[in-house]
């Protein structure tokens, strides 16, 4: 019975050689393998809604303008436009770029899709009315009126025509956002309805790559370099590669290993490579313009009998979080504590060059870390309320990383130690259970993350509007709201430095109403391999474009 | 006996209708907003609910649903992938889950039972010791952390196998999550199969048939292995529906686009999509009672002991 | 021929009990004790026991005699003011290290939160472990009950039973763990409620199985003719005969249920932090398994432990229960 037996461990061995001796498959030339944080759940720019959707459809389809490496708006399928002396009326001429079926880029392209994003009314679409681009009779399309009576108009084939309601400063540069990219009506109207973008079959470009495998959701998309690209000159990858790699760690090994060229780190692994001489070099920190801040839910109502409607309370609370040690110890990758409400490295002034919220001591005798003022609110607030002990819940999203788990705990056991009397219970759910918990004002105070859609400080302070849908806190002010109007419709808008001006008076009753306690701003942090250059990061709308990237 | 399975496929087909309606209700008590947006107002959500039929009572949307689903159409999204229809998304997950998962199975039933057979026919002695400590640890390591010492040793410290999944290279790159899979499989299998052929070495007919001058491979292969195989065989039965129908975790670390990580987009990502969550709980449902199912029908035929007491029943 | 004569009580008198004249041979072969002597004798379930029992005292002991709080973050300020934290220190005695914890021992280290990971993972290990008496508890009540009530009646009752047992079982446990959110708050309630409706299916079946084959048995027709109620059987009758597999069902789903507790964890939906188990903890080492290796070892071996624990005693039990199988 025994040599017999020895079969049974034969098997085995003889299948693992088999394995082994399968081979693997080399890399291509001038192939370039990047790290995506999250799927791609849709190519429809009239669907789309997160950063890494805007990213991949930015990389197949050209809008009418592009930006460059510093962020300034230059033409990319407009060859020039015209404005007119009020500001209101746009003329793009657009250069004779082709469809990857082989069909023109004309102006219809553009005017089907934006009447279309418009009657869809999906989660961007408030980007065509007043609170952005303003133009003319989005409001009234969204809300169901005839698409074609939005301000855009083909006046030829080669020619568009955009009205706006009001002047919008940076115009030109909104036109570089997905939300305004053409779509072929020809294309659109072949494929199978509600299947437009779900894979390479019924979606086609007019960028610098063309789609070669995709379905939504998937962990690996890649990309072809498009030869009829208008620039192709500019494109030098055969292949772009995405994987979708969640834990940082893994991102590391498989950046150390050489599976991928670029990838986004975090915590610990930061700590990590700049330990590492060599590694260290390749490290990039890229601020992403995206702010995190506490909400408070100042409903007097709300299920702890409202101490949150209480402003020393909330005075207390800003003033009681040590935000350095946030960025220093927990987050450990180069994030900016932020006590402004406009976040850090965004939105440069165009005639002084200096960023919106450079002075970040503006509004310091309401925002700062200061454990004697925080409990001198935290006293008054307990005399008015009448009260010595409060427990609030701290509510934020489990699902969207390591990072938020960090900085809610630690939040925790600096307001628990910095304010006695004061209990904070965490409180996680999902992220779709977190905005509709959020957005109907049933929480304390919870943990929020905005990022800019475009570049101007008002994609921020539109948020504490009263007629704003998601972010209300249950706070409203007349004030506020009245500044904020101003500043995009005639009175302001014309006038650059009055119109900053009137932000920071804006800003300024939010903090004195410590509606909000800024943290801090975020900041990527990129692996990218010697190998690789060229690869172009911006802090509003599309965050990273491969058109000049090169690998060696 | 044709009259007990046609009886237990029609009890089958209720039991589903009833979970199919079950979920449905789940589904849509569930919290969590189908419409997880930050930007848009609340009539432009009511506008979408109605325009999804959500506004209606629950009875007549199942009707609806059910009457598409007869059709063999599972529908659209309701927010995951804006509403793309279904089917193609998921047959190309299921694709790679269930390539995955067959991989698993034939690896880890295999090795699961050469284990355990070797461990029987040498009770006590060397071999038995080991099969039972890799079968116990199989069962005590997590398989997740199993996954990532393959991903680091295999993929990392020894750069061979591709560090993630990739459906342009399926067999290469489906080793590493297959072989992790099986861990468990093989730890499960390996210790029932010691101790059923254990069992039926013990036993009388095969005493005598050892009296008769049987011996060796012979003895093994048509007296014992047939009879000790058949209750081997339920126990791999679940584990086909656990390693089909994906596993969560492994897609997470080796990157595979699979059912695990569409459910979890379903009901975790950013909104709750009911359609996708129904979809899937019906899949793994059918999968679930079809197994269940056929393995019922086997044992009547197989066993005629469960055919007396079966037709007693009926 | 008339007899009238009624019994009076003075008529009987009480036997004197049967057991005092019991043969005392006899009596210490009693099944019960043979099985302790037979576990006894198992090395390997006694490994196991032992195993259980480390892992228990530890986790009561060791949080208690820590010097941290399982949720206090350890930290000091520096020379300008900022504050230090004691994040991602690996394995140290007081003395033996430098920096500014240097006067301080971490035995298993701290975590990336400057949290010290020794009573974390003790701390996490009571969680696990009232996972695993919870599940004992659900299997042997709803289980076990469940089981012998479908197995007994049997027939249309069975049948429904088993449809029910179906349907359970096919909603995924995500859904039933999104559905109970609506009614309580996350945490470790939720991870019982979770357990409570799926945990018990296996054992179920174990005892319907036993149940089917014993309820045919003569002693049961015996005790039925002479009156026996149904439960009086399925309790008394039943029960007892049935206990080897059943205990043995117990010690497996220990695992089981500590692990589905894990996987909660893992993603996502199980304990609320700072609150922690053997389970968080891994997710927790997960994030930096590859620079951080020490972060993860010691609620991984904790686990392995408790694992390898039921599951040896488990496996002796079955032995000891059931001699036929396995080493006699």
């Amino acid at each position: 019975m025994k040599p017999k037996l020895k079969r049974f461990f034969i098997f085995p061995l003889i299948g693992l050689l088999f394995l082994v001796t399968a081979c693997g498959r080399g890399t291509s030339e001038n192939e370039l393998k990047v790290m995506l944080g999250s799927t791609v759940v849709t190519l429809d720019t009239a669907h789309m809604q997160d950063s890494y959707s805007f990213e991949v459809v930015a990389d197949c389809i050209d809008g009418l303008m592009q930006l460059d490496e510093k962020g300034n708006a230059i033409p990319a399928i407009a060859e020039s436009f015209e404005v007119s002396a009020d500001g209101k009326e746009y003329t793009f001429h657009l250069r004779d770029a082709k469809w990857s079926n082989g069909d023109p880029v004309t102006a219809h392209d553009f005017v089907f899709a934006w009447r279309r994003h418009c009657k869809i009314a999906d989660e961007y679409s408030f980007i065509f009315d007043s609170t952005v681009a303003c133009i003319k009779n989005a409001e009234a399309v969204i809300k169901g009126a005839d698409p074609s009576t939005l301000g855009v108009t083909a006046k030829d084939d080669k020619t568009l025509v955009v009205s706006l309601d009001a002047p919008v400063s940076f115009f030109p540069a909104l036109m570089s956002f997905p939300s305004f990219y053409p779509i072929n009506e020809k294309f659109y109207n072949s494929v199978k309805e509600g299947s437009y973008g779900t894979s390479p079959d019924t979606f086609i470009s007019n960028g610098a790559f063309t789609l070669d495998s995709y379905i939504p959701g998937t962990a690996n998309i890649a990309l072809k370099k498009n030869e009829s690209y208008w620039d192709a000159n500019r494109v030098s990858l055969n292949m772009l590669r995405y994987q979708v790699v969640s834990s940082s760690d893994n991102a590391l090994t498989a950046f150390k290993n050489g599976t991928l060229q670029v990838v986004k780190i975090a915590g610990e692994q930061v700590e990590h490579i700049k330990s590492d001489s060599e590694l260290s070099k390749q490290l990039s920190f890229i601020p992403e313009g995206s702010l995190y801040y506490i909400a408070f839910n100042q409903d007097p109502k709300n299920h702890h009998g409202g101490v949150l409607a209480n402003v020393n309370m909330r005075l207390a609370i800003t003033n009681a979080i040590d935000r350095n040690s946030l960025v220093k110890n927990y987050l450990m990758d180069g994030s900016l504590p932020t006590y402004t409400a406009v976040p850090q490295k965004f939105s440069a002034n165009v005639k002084t060059g200096k960023f919106f919220s450079e002075n970040q001591d503006r509004y310091k005798d309401y925002v700062s870390f200061n454990l004697e003022k925080a409990r001198e609110h935290l006293d008054k607030a307990k005399k008015e309320l009448n009260r010595d002990e409060f427990n609030i819940h701290l509510l934020y999203s489990n699902d969207s990383g390591d990072r938020i788990t960090k900085i809610v705990q630690a939040v925790k056991s600096q307001l628990e130690a910095n304010l006695p009397g004061l209990t904070v219970t965490l409180q996680p759910v999902p992220k779709a259970e977190y905005l509709r918990n959020f957005s109907t004002d049933n929480f304390d105070i919870a943990v929020a993350n905005w990022s800019p859609d475009y570049d101007d400080p008002m994609t921020f302070l539109n948020l504490w509007t009263t007629s704003n849908a998601k972010s209300t806190e249950y706070w409203s002010s007349a004030e506020y709201d009245k500044i904020i109007s101003d500043c995009s419709t005639d009175n302001l808008a014309i006038n650059y430095d009055a119109r900053w001006d009137a932000m920071y008076k804006a800003e300024k009753i939010l903090f004195e109403q410590a509606v909000i306690a800024p943290l801090f701003t975020n900041t990527n942090v990129i692996l990218t391999s010697p190998k690789v250059s060229g690869i172009e990061y911006h802090t509003a709308g599309v965050d990273r474009v491969f058109k000049s990237a090169k690998v060696k | 006996m044709a009259k007990y399975i046609t009886k237990r496929i029609l009890m089958s087909v209720v039991t589903l209708f009833i979970i199919i309606f079950t979920l449905f209700v789940l589904v849509r008590i569930m919290p969590g907003d189908p419409f997880p947006v930050e930007r848009m107002t609340a009539e432009m959500i009511e506008l979408k609910r109605i325009e999804l039929g959500l506004d209606r009572p629950i009875p007549i949307q199942f009707a609806d649903y059910m009457a598409k689903l007869l059709q063999g159409d599972l529908g659209n999204g309701t927010s995951l992938y804006n509403g793309a229809p279904i089917m193609p998304i998921i047959l190309v997950c299921m694709e790679n889950s269930f390539k995955i998962g067959v991989m698993s199975i034939l690896f880890g039933s295999g090795v699961g039972l050469m284990m355990g057979i070797a461990a029987a026919l040498n009770r006590g002695k060397f071999i038995d010791r080991f099969c039972t400590i890799c079968s116990i640890l199989g069962v005590c390591v997590p398989s997740y952390v199993f996954m990532i010492f393959l991903q680091y040793f295999f993929a990392y410290k020894i750069p061979f196998f591709p560090y993630f999944f990739d459906p342009s290279n399926f067999f290469f790159s489906a080793i590493m999550p297959a072989v992790s899979l099986s861990l468990i499989s093989i730890a499960t299998v390996a210790r029932f199969t010691r101790n059923e052929m254990l069992e039926v070495l013990d036993s009388d007919y095969v005493k005598l048939a050892k009296s008769r001058g049987l011996y060796g491979f012979k003895l093994i292969r048509k007296h014992v292995l047939r009879n000790a195989l058949i209750p081997v065989v339920t126990v791999i039965a679940p584990l086909v529906v656990d390693l089909l129908t994906g596993a969560m975790v492994m897609e997470k670390i080796y990157g595979v686009n699979g059912l695990g990580k569409l459910m979890v987009d379903a009901i975790a990502g950013e909104g709750i999509d009911y359609n996708y969550v129904l979809a899937l709980s019906i899949l793994f449902s059918s999968l679930y009672i079809g197994i269940m199912l056929i393995l019922d029908i086997l044992y009547v035929i197989i066993d005629p002991r469960i055919r007396l007491t079966a037709k007693e029943k009926v | 021929m008339e007899n009238n004569y009624t019994p009076v009580k003075e008529d009987f008198r009480f036997l004197p009990r049967r057991d005092s004249v019991e043969d005392a041979h006899l009596a210490s072969t009693d099944y019960w004790k043979n099985v302790a002597r037979q576990f006894a004798k198992d090395k390997f379930a006694l490994l196991g026991a032992a195993l259980i029992v480390f892992v228990i005292l530890f986790a009561i002991f060791a949080p208690l005699l820590s010097f941290y709080e399982y949720d206090e973050i350890v930290a000091t300020t520096d020379a300008t003011g900022a504050e230090v934290v004691a994040k991602s220190l690996s394995p140290q005695f007081a003395g033996g290290a430098t920096g500014y914890f240097s006067d301080k021992t971490f035995l298993f280290g701290t975590d990336d939160m400057g949290r010290d990971l020794w009573t974390r993972t003790w701390h996490g290990a009571r969680v696990s472990l009232l996972i695993a008496f919870v599940a004992i508890l659900i299997d042997m009540i709803i289980g076990m009950s469940y089981g012998l009530i479908s197995g007994y009646f049997g027939g249309v009752c069975d049948n429904l039973m088993q449809r029910f047992i179906e349907i359970i079982g096919c909603i995924p446990t995500l859904v039933i763990i999104s559905v109970l959110a609506i009614f309580m708050t996350k945490g470790i309630g939720l991870v019982i409620a979770a357990l409570l409706i799926t945990e018990w299916i296996g054992m179920s079946k174990i005892a319907r199985a036993e149940c089917l084959k014993l309820k045919e048995r003569e002693y049961v027709l015996a005790s039925r003719t002479l009156g026996a109620g149904n439960f009086h059987i399925m309790f008394k009758q039943i029960l007892p005969n049935i206990v080897g597999p059943v205990i043995t069902q117990v010690m497996f789903s220990i695992p089981v249920a500590i692990f589905t507790e894990a996987f909660l964890s893992f993603v996502g939906v199980g304990i609320v932090l700072p609150q922690c188990s053997v389970g968080s903890l891994i997710e927790a080492g997960f994030n930096n398994i590859t620079i951080l290796p020490y972060q993860i070892m010691p609620p991984i071996f904790v686990l392995a432990f408790l694992m390898l624990g039921f599951n040896l005693v488990g496996d002796g039990l079955r032995r000891a229960l059931s001699p036929k199988i396995g080493d006699v």
